[in-house]
């Protein structure tokens, strides 16, 4: 097969369009490892979660299936408070394994408890504006990734905003450079690390929305993909840097449609992860990662 | 009989498992990797055993080693940096191995039949075992053979230097990088040393099933193999035993009657072992309490 560059371009514009939805949850993965130090490893699956009970709250009660960007978000907000509260704050500071193994531990409870809901069938997802299309040039652009690429940028800005310009962004600053100092200065470290989950939460719930509509389905086999490359984002751009994991997220977009395009669908994920191998041995901390972290 | 063999050759096979995660743990690193170096072994000297007719020894050595050269090859860009990164990377690595045989279609004629791993379709008829005569009380035998010379090595190497390097490493990475520690070097000779021993569990696993495929080798085992030595506790090797005793005998074989409530309930008891017991069943303190009543020996007040 050939492939001539409007192909490729066509590809690679397609990826960083879907890669808005890697950048949202890269996103959330940052904020969670820059407030605490410790990743969360359930997250993908709680925003997942959070796009299933809204689609069973879309089919069960006579309403448009549109509300499920509306319930998706607060689901998955809420899973991130009982997800905090059963993994993360009654765990001992130092002991870095226990809140890591028990956040694997949700990870697998919310997706068993989905497979056996769903029986592990896929279910259609409420597509967005599906005949709208606009041509530019030689490319062709779909109206629902634009949508959905705008809709992250919007929220990635709400997200900036809320954490450089309010107070609760304040506290969760700071508790992120410094918890003694924080705390010594009156900030309760639970609640803002609380508060934090949840807004991770409710930006993981719409990540997972618009990656769903996106694709058209939803299904359970789409958790661990989403927390691989929501990971390989976050490493990519750097641990807790949150310019890295926007920019981060899109390049692994890219780089995963035109690899769709070069090798096929069952090849294409393990040169994405083969990415991650790429940056840990040429840059080890990411694109704006600080080089303390090293041996 | 065979059905109660059965459980105790799955139990061996993830007895192995757990103690290859076992040994990275100590160093205090949480690898995801290990399943990886499992179907690595398991591929290896299956196709060693089917297409090149090797025995079943030698198959098994180069399983080994294979899977110990990529845990060596990989240990050394991961371990060299810090913490959590290592969690992701070795997640990636496994689902790169898993989507590698996922994809890999190599048939060949053995004896006029057409054998070898056949991509989606998995990889059949690794019958070393069974063409050769061998009982199922032999193969048990044999994969707990590795189990007990896999359980000695560790305990023996609890009682040497180099265990007190690796816990050393674990406790305090700082303190021992000061005590003269080189803290990569120790934790990729624990990875290589983990790798090992997940390629020979991978080697018994596909001839004792005879059938293996890339679906066996996900996250979720992965995510067993690190459970087992994490809820038994990191103070004694016996921990991981009583884990997989404990996990693959009581929950998974034992409580049929639930069905596909067990990896629900699987998630749910890590959880729930973490918030309770956070260093495991046997931790510090219970092992030195069962070593007092064990060996009558005088508290320490």
């Amino acid at each position: 097969m050939g492939f001539d560059h409007i192909d490729v371009l066509q590809s690679v514009i397609d990826g960083i369009l879907f890669g808005s939805t890697y950048a949202v949850l890269g996103l959330g993965f940052t904020i969670i490892f820059g407030a605490m130090h410790k990743l969360n490893l359930a997250y993908a699956a709680s925003a997942i979660a959070g796009a299933y009970v809204g689609i069973g709250v879309a089919t069960l009660l006579p309403v448009s299936p549109y509300i499920v960007f509306i319930i998706g978000p607060v689901a998955s907000g809420l899973l991130g408070l009982i997800l905090y509260t059963c993994c993360f704050r009654l765990m001992p500071d130092g002991n870095q394994l226990a809140p890591l193994m028990a956040s694997i531990g949700a990870l697998f409870f919310i997706d068993e408890i989905i497979i056996h809901q769903t029986a592990g069938s896929p279910i259609s997802f409420p597509a967005l504006f599906e005949d709208s299309f606009f041509e530019i040039g030689e490319f062709g652009i779909r109206g629902d990734l634009v949508f959905v690429m705008l809709a992250s940028l919007v929220l990635m800005a709400l997200l900036l905003l809320l954490l450089f310009k309010s107070k609760l962004g304040l506290a969760t600053r700071a508790v992120s450079q410094q918890v003694v100092a924080a705390q010594l200065c009156g900030i309760q470290t639970h609640k803002t690390n609380a508060t934090t989950f949840i807004m991770a939460g409710v930006l993981g719930g719409f990540a997972g929305c618009l990656a769903a509509a996106a694709v058209g389905v939803l299904s359970p086999l789409l958790t661990i993909p989403l927390t691989v490359k929501g990971l390989i984002v976050t490493v990519i751009g750097g641990l807790g840097s949150i310019p890295g994991a926007i920019i981060a997220g899109f390049m692994v977009g890219a780089f995963e449609n035109l690899f769709l395009l070069l090798r096929g669908v069952n090849e294409r994920d393990i040169f994405v992860f083969l990415l991650l191998f790429v940056f840990l041995v040429f840059r080890p901390n990411g694109i704006f990662g600080k080089t303390i972290d090293r041996d | 009989m065979a059905y109660y063999l059965g459980i105790v050759q799955n139990i061996g096979i993830h007895t192995l498992l757990g103690l290859s995660a076992y040994l990275l743990l100590l160093t205090g690193q949480l690898s995801l990797a290990q399943v990886g170096f499992f179907a690595i072994g398991a591929y290896t000297s299956g196709i060693l055993t089917v297409i090149f007719g090797l025995s079943i020894f030698p198959a098994l050595f180069a399983g080994a080693l294979t899977a110990g050269v990529f845990a060596f090859l990989v240990g050394i860009p991961v371990l060299y940096v810090r913490g959590l990164m290592l969690v992701v990377a070795t997640i990636a690595f496994s689902e790169i191995v898993r989507l590698f045989f996922f994809n890999l279609n190599w048939r060949a004629m053995v004896n006029g039949v057409e054998v070898g791993p056949d991509s989606t379709q998995g990889f059949r008829e690794i019958r070393y075992f069974a063409a050769n005569g061998w009982e199922q009380i032999e193969v048990v035998s044999l994969i707990w053979f590795f189990v007990g010379a896999v359980l000695a090595l560790l305990w023996w190497l609890d009682r040497v230097r180099a265990g007190a390097v690796l816990r050393a490493v674990g406790e305090d990475e700082l303190a021992a990088q000061s005590s003269g520690i080189n803290l990569t070097r120790v934790k990729v000779a624990a990875m290589t040393g983990g790798g090992i021993i997940a390629g020979i569990g991978g080697g018994l696993y596909a001839h004792s099933t005879t059938y293996v495929d890339h679906n066996t080798f996900t996250i979720l085992l992965a995510t067993f193999a690190v459970s087992y030595p994490i809820l038994g506790g990191l103070s004694s090797v016996f921990g991981t035993l009583i884990a997989v005793i404990v996990i693959q005998g009581v929950m998974i074989e034992g409580m049929r009657f639930l069905g596909d409530f067990r990896n629900i309930l699987f998630g749910l008891l890590i959880i729930l072992a973490m918030n309770f017991r956070p260093n495991g069943l046997l931790d510090g303190n219970t092992v030195a309490a069962l070593k007092r009543r064990l060996f009558f020996l005088k508290a320490k007040r």
